[in-house]
């Protein structure tokens, strides 16, 4: 493939540091991506074509580089490249790191993730969004092309970030991908807004879970012609969610959108209920959709609900619901019946207590942390029979007897898991159920 | 034990289907058939990869050459990663009408199916027809998949019949001029990255600044292939609701 810059070409940045094209790694509507040599090491280089590379944009791009990265998993833009000549420009990025990869491999089943590196990876998903919400800013193109993730843990990546506005009277950037544009955009009735983001974040993640596009079932298969006539119908003027508990005439269609329907049942109620307000409310009412903390709620409590079937090995979700309702869980895959271990409950926090199971600092102090690990069942090694969480929190727990004698636990320390005693956490107290 | 794997299968697709029609007659012997060999067989390991990217669509390749006479390379479509482009010949007259009539009985529903993709017609000639190509052209505009269908044309050197070509694309930005060899390798690596476009649009540009003119393609100097925004191609009546079928 050749591009626009040839091999060996020196350009430099605004720092005054110095890239070398090396190789073309690829090319979109907007430009080509290089692979760039800087002091022996390898970065990526954005480089606009012409008809792309505007001022609106260029002005964009100096407000992204000077807000700097809102965390860690944004392939971010360092800094810029403008010749003194030409109407050209580019930007420096991070490379991707390999072990990343696209949303496309996922759907087309290149990627398997289990469903906890799913769950993983939609609440990272969410708290990068997020974390550019907070900062008042508009990603404007949240699609299958610009994210990426490690189907081995649920890292994620997210990338082509020349897009994000923080002006929404700026002009310039993209509304959107179909499919993933927010009805009222579609229908060129509104621009790109953190609502609008949120529409497309919310379809991105039921592609994630369902492997379908929640808009397309029997009015998608009745559709002989995708063109861009039938998308603006499908996704902007006519929408119906496949699920939509009232208008039913946009089911899944057996033979094309089995996925959907396979898939519907395994999740817990909690989330169906979040899809359905996403997709029927949040059609419609774009100050009801679903916000990031929303999913991020939900997403750590799947993570923290996952049970296996002793029998098969599939994974099962803990549906409170289910249980409220007195009903059992089900293998998904053989119809085994799954016995529910050992609950801790923190406040609206709650952890299945199987093998291994990590007690994340969220489950415990609310924060949304889902990586710093402070606790881990583990089995008494005195007596294999009886299992405890130990402290890997810095901090001291106390362990509180039914008859109220409280212990303290020490980091580094097990108290067992007994239903009926309490722990008290810094922050709460957890409750063996 | 060990985790089973997530149910279910591939998000499902539609298929693409994607026609190169070459003008094979004496006229285009030497250069400029040598020339489409060489880009078209380049194209398709690139129209592979960009398949490969996108899970909305399974895009199916097959080639139709005329000259006196017409005739299907493959007699069925043939998924992209496995097409091979087999070197066209050139010699005879231009028999685009016969290219018209074969290319109708393959629109039609069946063989094409219900659901699908709009296909994509690239249609490359050198000269005017020498049959009765009209009787043809009626045909196929009468098909719905035809209509639907994006129709690009390619028109080599100075002595093609830019006439025919617009009447075969109902729009004359879609006329590809190629006076060179140069010039006609970008066309038809141009032509080629439709079919994406067609399947995976990608995304809008928020004040979509119009597209070089298309018959000047050439007007930005190193700069971009131009990218044809599919929502520009016109469309007859528009987008109204009875557009949808």
């Amino acid at each position: 493939m050749e591009g626009q810059l040839k091999k060996g070409t020196l350009l430099t940045s605004e720092c005054g540091n110095k890239y070398e094209i090396v190789s073309l790694l690829g090319a979109g509507g907007q430009g080509e991506v290089y692979d760039v040599k800087c002091k022996d090491s390898h970065y990526a280089l954005k480089w606009y074509f012409k008809g792309s590379a505007t001022a609106g944009q260029k002005e964009i791009l100096e407000t992204i580089v000077s807000k700097g990265s809102p965390d860690p998993c944004f392939l971010w833009p360092m800094e810029m490249i403008v010749p003194a000549q030409g109407n050209v420009f580019g930007y420096i990025m991070e490379l991707r790191p390999k072990n990343y990869k696209s949303i496309v491999d996922l759907m087309k089943r290149k990627a398997e993730p289990s469903f906890y590196a799913l769950c993983r990876t939609a609440f990272n998903l969410a708290c990068g969004y997020k974390k550019l919400h907070d900062w008042g800013a508009v990603y404007h193109d949240i699609s299958f092309g610009n994210l990426f993730f490690d189907p081995s843990n649920g890292d994620v990546l997210i990338c082509d970030n020349d897009n994000v506005s923080f002006d929404k009277n700026k002009t310039g950037g993209v509304l959107g991908t179909p499919g993933f544009m927010a009805p009222e955009i579609v229908r060129r009735e509104a621009r790109p807004s953190r609502n609008t983001d949120q529409y497309s974040l919310s379809v991105l993640l039921f592609y994630l879970f369902m492997v379908n596009h929640p808009l397309e079932g029997r009015l998608e298969a009745q559709i002989k012609c995708m063109d861009m006539a039938a998308r603006e119908k499908l996704y902007g003027t006519d929408p119906v969610f496949i699920f939509d508990p009232v208008n039913k005439t946009n089911r899944p269609v057996k033979g094309i959108h089995d996925n959907a329907s396979i898939y519907w049942p395994i999740y817990p109620e909690k989330l169906r209920q979040m899809f359905t307000k996403a997709f029927t409310t949040g059609l419609t009412d774009p100050k009801k959709r679903i916000t990031e903390l929303e999913w991020m709620t939900i997403f750590a409590n799947m993570m923290s609900g996952m049970m296996q079937c002793p029998k098969c090995g599939a994974r099962i979700f803990y549906d409170e619901d289910l249980a409220a309702k007195g009903a059992g869980h089900l293998c998904w895959n053989c119809s085994n019946s799954i016995a529910v271990p050992t609950k801790l409950v923190v406040g609206k926090n709650m952890v299945l207590l199987n093998q291994n199971t990590r007690i994340m600092h969220h489950h415990i102090y609310g924060d949304y942390d889902m990586n710093t690990v402070v606790g881990k069942v583990v089995q008494n090694p005195n007596n294999p029979n009886l299992w405890g969480i130990r402290n890997e929190d810095t901090v001291n727990w106390t362990y509180e007897k039914a008859d109220g004698t409280q212990i303290p636990v020490a980091p580094g320390r097990t108290a067992g898991i007994v239903k009926g005693v309490k722990i008290h956490f810094p922050n709460g107290i957890g409750m063996f159920e | 034990m060990e985790e089973l794997r997530r149910p279910g299968g591939e998000l499902a697709s539609r298929p693409l289907h994607f026609f190169w029609i070459v003008d094979c007659s004496g006229s285009m012997y030497g250069e400029k058939i040598g020339t489409v060999n060489n880009a078209i067989q380049t194209c398709i390991p690139e129209m592979a990869s960009a398949a490969e990217n996108n899970p909305n669509a399974q895009l199916l390749i097959r080639t139709l050459s005329f000259s006196t006479g017409a005739t299907w390379l493959t007699s069925n479509p043939v998924p992209v990663e496995d097409y091979a482009w087999e070197d066209l010949d050139a010699n005879g007259v231009t028999d685009l009408g016969k290219a018209f009539e074969l290319l109708a009985a393959q629109l039609s529903i069946p063989p094409m199916p219900a659901r699908a993709l709009p296909p994509v017609l690239v249609l490359l000639s050198d000269g005017q027809p020498t049959d009765n190509y009209k009787k043809g052209l009626e045909e196929l505009k009468k098909m719905p998949w035809f209509r639907k269908a994006v129709k690009i044309a390619v028109s080599i050197g100075q002595d093609a019949d830019d006439d025919v070509l617009i009447e075969f694309t109902g729009n004359r930005e879609l006329v590809l001029q190629a006076n060179n060899a140069a010039a006609l390798t970008k066309m038809i690596k141009w032509a080629s990255t439709t079919a994406s476009m067609v399947s995976a649009p990608a995304s809008r540009p928020m004040d979509s600044p119009v597209s070089a003119p298309a018959d000047d393609p050439f007007a930005a100097p190193n700069g971009a292939p131009l990218v044809l925004d599919m929502s520009k191609i016109p469309d007859p009546g528009d987008i109204g609701a009875g557009d949808v079928w």
